[in-house]
């Protein structure tokens, strides 16, 4: 019985073989084909020379002094950009959709939320009393300021970092979160810093600062830019790039989507947010500093950043004016 | 002519003296002159009638082809390029559904993914096919369908990374698989071109040696006719008529297969060829639509391309136009027209879906892509999908007829020439041989 099947095996084993021999040209190996990689992506990216930041020429926290109180809700003074807003019935908001946690459409419920959306809600909730008196329209971060300059939206709450270039443009409030650039990459990953990472692979968007500080990092890590954030988490978690680094805000959301990804390393850019403003509008933008500032001084700024952050939720800003 | 009947010495002297001397002389003597011509006109018979029938078993071996062997494999590498694109236009819309996607478009998904894998087995048994395409085709659509599935698994979690996996999933269909279907469907269908052009081919050899046969038959008779005064030689004319049968058949045949086939190619291959290509464009732009409100404000790409999509299937000289102005049969003309009705129904439901996108109210432009009901995109999308695979269908059932009509003019033609042929040749050994014999 043993000897038969011993007989079987061998030939089967002679049957396999001759078919390999006989066989056709072996095909190319799977691993000649590209990695599947999300449509845009530039590794190494390509860096305008002439996109490095400019030297900050202003103080950008400062933002124009609130009154010392508040119109009541409902209630907004004559002639005030407030009351054009009242008369419309809701407040206009330019935000984003696609950023965890601050800005992102849940996709169960069919609604944007996150911290800019809570803290714009707070600031319709002061005109007419109600939070819910908002239309949120998503908007890219290209169409940011134009959107304001068009009058196609009253404020824009969208992870906006206050710089002294979109000054010239926009007016923005007082700083409601201090973003900064820090670095994401997997818990198992050695790498405890931008500066563990020189000749790494390194992701942000295109066309964003964050690119350029990867770029121009002392360390030299290769930077890699996608079309969208959320692209780099998936290249990140394909094991195509190393870490991912952009402004803080930003890499908490990423790190909730992930468990096994951790932020680590100090700020090494300092990305002050605002909502924006239209120029024409200095009283609004007196009136919604004054409503962050009662947010600072009731808890409510702290409760967002809590609810929305966690543990990463950094401490609240306190306030500038130039007057 | 008067060396023909001089003796053979005086003619050549020396012709004596070698050692071929009596065999020349003799074959240029009448009985040695007649049974070169015999010889001769023997070969011309047997080389036309080869060349009649290998030529028409050869164009009817290539015609059977088309309609068992080529034709069916381009359809299949068509189906191929097609559920890939389907697959890639329903993921996407079944992601904008939210967490719980609709069971007809996860069905779809299904239907199409099965759809490209028997469609790749199909065209991998075929002999010609691209080797790398079907390897890189078979080791990228597992990681096609893996990507797929982990952004359905994210978005059933209501987590956004889900998005992304989907757009990756898509960058690898648009960059990889539908580049590589899209060859196997190109080299498929040149091979149903050659097989169709070749079964159209005249046949250059068959023809011109029936007419050399012909020449040196009636040549034959002629000198017959002079060196014996009579009239006729029943042998020679009943070659002689075979022959002319042969060459009549052999033309008729090609002048009768050539216009169906060139018919099969122009209302059936050509038009199921543009046809498909407006398909898979209308899916390329569902995909994109889908894809822009998945992007979330960051899809401008895509709607670029859906606005290309839409100008290559209804543009200036766009595919749908292009098809129109073809012969073809009514039921593809019909199809056409409802398909162009379509575009622009769904182009003007699209427009209001930007509209709507743009001014900031997302559900609501969602729900014109995936609800059903007038105003939708995706009513629009199905019908002109649907209007489409009924063209499809109809120029592929007319290609199918040219064809089977090709196949038909080749009916009894190789036993009709074998049995032409050895009548010329029996013809010509019969009448020759009758007049050698009197000379002896």
């Amino acid at each position: 019985m043993n000897r038969r099947v011993l007989t079987a095996a061998l030939g089967a084993v002679v049957v396999l073989l001759a078919g390999c021999s006989a066989g056709r040209q072996p095909s190319p190996a799977a691993s000649t084909f590209p990695a599947a990689r999300p449509l845009g992506v530039q590794d190494p990216a390509v860096i305008p020379s002439s996109s490095a930041g400019p030297a900050q020429t202003c103080n950008p926290r400062a933002s124009l002094r609130p009154p010392s109180t508040l119109p009541a809700a409902g209630q907004m003074p004559a002639g005030s950009t407030m009351q054009r807003i009242q008369q419309n019935g809701l407040l206009r908001v330019g935000v984003d959709q696609n950023t965890f946690l601050f800005g992102y459409r849940n996709p169960a419920s069919g609604q944007i939320e996150g911290f800019d959306i809570d803290v714009a809600k707070e600031v319709a909730k002061a005109i007419f009393g109600s939070p819910d008196k908002v239309q949120l329209i998503a908007i890219t971060s290209a169409q940011r300021i134009p959107y304001i300059q068009d009058n196609k939206v009253d404020i824009v709450a969208r992870t906006m970092t206050i710089t002294c270039d979109r000054l010239q443009q926009v007016n923005f409030s007082s700083v409601y979160y201090q973003a900064g650039q820090r670095v994401l990459t997997s818990r198992s990953s050695p790498a405890k810093s931008m500066d563990d990472l020189g000749g790494k692979k390194v992701c942000a968007v295109a066309g964003s600062t964050s690119i350029v500080n990867i770029a121009t990092y002392k360390s030299k890590p290769i930077p890699v830019s996608v079309p969208d954030w959320t692209d780099c988490v998936v290249l990140l978690q394909q094991g195509q790039v190393d870490a991912i680094s952009t402004d803080d805000a930003i890499l908490a959301g990423m790190a909730d989507q992930d468990p096994n990804l951790q932020l680590v390393g100090p700020k090494f850019t300092e990305e002050p947010y605002g909502m924006a403003i239209s120029k024409n509008s200095p009283d609004f933008v007196r009136f919604v500093n004054g409503v962050l500032e009662r947010m600072r001084g009731d808890g409510t700024l702290r409760d967002i950043n809590a609810r929305w952050l966690k543990g990463n939720a950094p401490p609240v800003p306190s306030a500038e004016y130039q007057d | 002519m008067a060396l023909l009947t001089a003796p053979a010495s005086s003619v050549r002297p020396d012709a004596r003296v070698r050692p071929g001397g009596r065999l020349a002389a003799r074959a240029r003597s009448t009985p040695g002159r007649l049974t070169g011509f015999m010889l001769l006109l023997v070969v011309l018979g047997l080389l036309s009638g080869i060349a009649a029938v290998v030529g028409i078993m050869q164009r009817s071996a290539l015609v059977d082809e088309v309609r068992h062997g080529s034709g069916p494999l381009t359809i299949q590498a068509q189906e191929l390029y097609r559920s890939l694109s389907d697959a890639d236009a329903t993921a996407a819309s079944a992601f904008l559904s939210g967490g719980v996607e609709p069971t007809a478009l996860r069905q779809r998904y299904q239907d199409d993914v099965a759809a490209a894998s028997a469609a790749l087995a199909a065209v991998t048994a075929g002999a010609g096919t691209d080797r790398t395409l079907v390897s890189q085709l078979s080791a990228q659509l597992p990681v096609y369908t893996g990507l797929v599935d982990t952004a359905r698994t994210y978005n059933r979690l209501g987590i956004p990374l889900g998005a992304a996996y989907l757009r990756e999933a898509s960058g690898l269909m648009r960059t990889q698989l539908l580049p590589a279907a899209q060859g196997l469907y190109r080299s498929e269908r040149g091979r149903l071109a050659g097989d169709v052009s070749g079964g159209a081919a005249f046949p250059w050899l068959a023809v011109p040696l029936l007419l050399v046969t012909l020449a040196g038959l009636v040549l034959a008779a002629r000198y017959l006719t002079r060196r014996t005064q009579r009239l006729l030689n029943v042998g020679l004319l009943v070659a002689m008529g075979a022959a002319l049968v042969m060459l009549m058949w052999t033309t008729v045949s090609w002048i009768a297969v050539q216009g169906d086939l060139d018919r099969a190619r122009t209302s059936g291959s050509e038009q199921v060829d543009r046809l498909a290509s407006a398909r898979i464009a209308a899916l390329t732009a569902r995909a994109d639509e889908a894809l822009t409100l998945v992007a979330r404000g960051s899809g401008g790409d895509f709607d670029k391309d859906f606005n290309q999509q839409l100008t290559t299937l209804v543009g200036d000289r766009g595919l749908l136009g292009d098809a129109a102005g073809q012969p073809g049969d009514p039921a593809v003309r019909s199809a056409l027209s409802a398909a162009a009705a379509q575009a622009g129904v769904w182009r003007d439901a699209h427009k209001n879906l930007r509209a709507q996108d743009t001014g900031g109210d997302y559900p609501a432009a969602v729900k014109l892509a995936i609800s059903s009901g007038p105003g939708s995109t995706a009513d629009a999308f199905n019908h002109l999908d649907k209007d489409l695979a009924n063209g499809i269908d109809a120029a592929s059932a007319d290609f199918d007829r040219q064809a089977r009509a090709a196949a038909d003019g080749f009916t009894l033609a190789a036993p009709g020439l074998v049995v032409l042929t050895l009548l010329v040749l029996a013809g010509v050994v019969a009448g020759l041989q009758q007049r050698i014999a009197e000379y002896r």
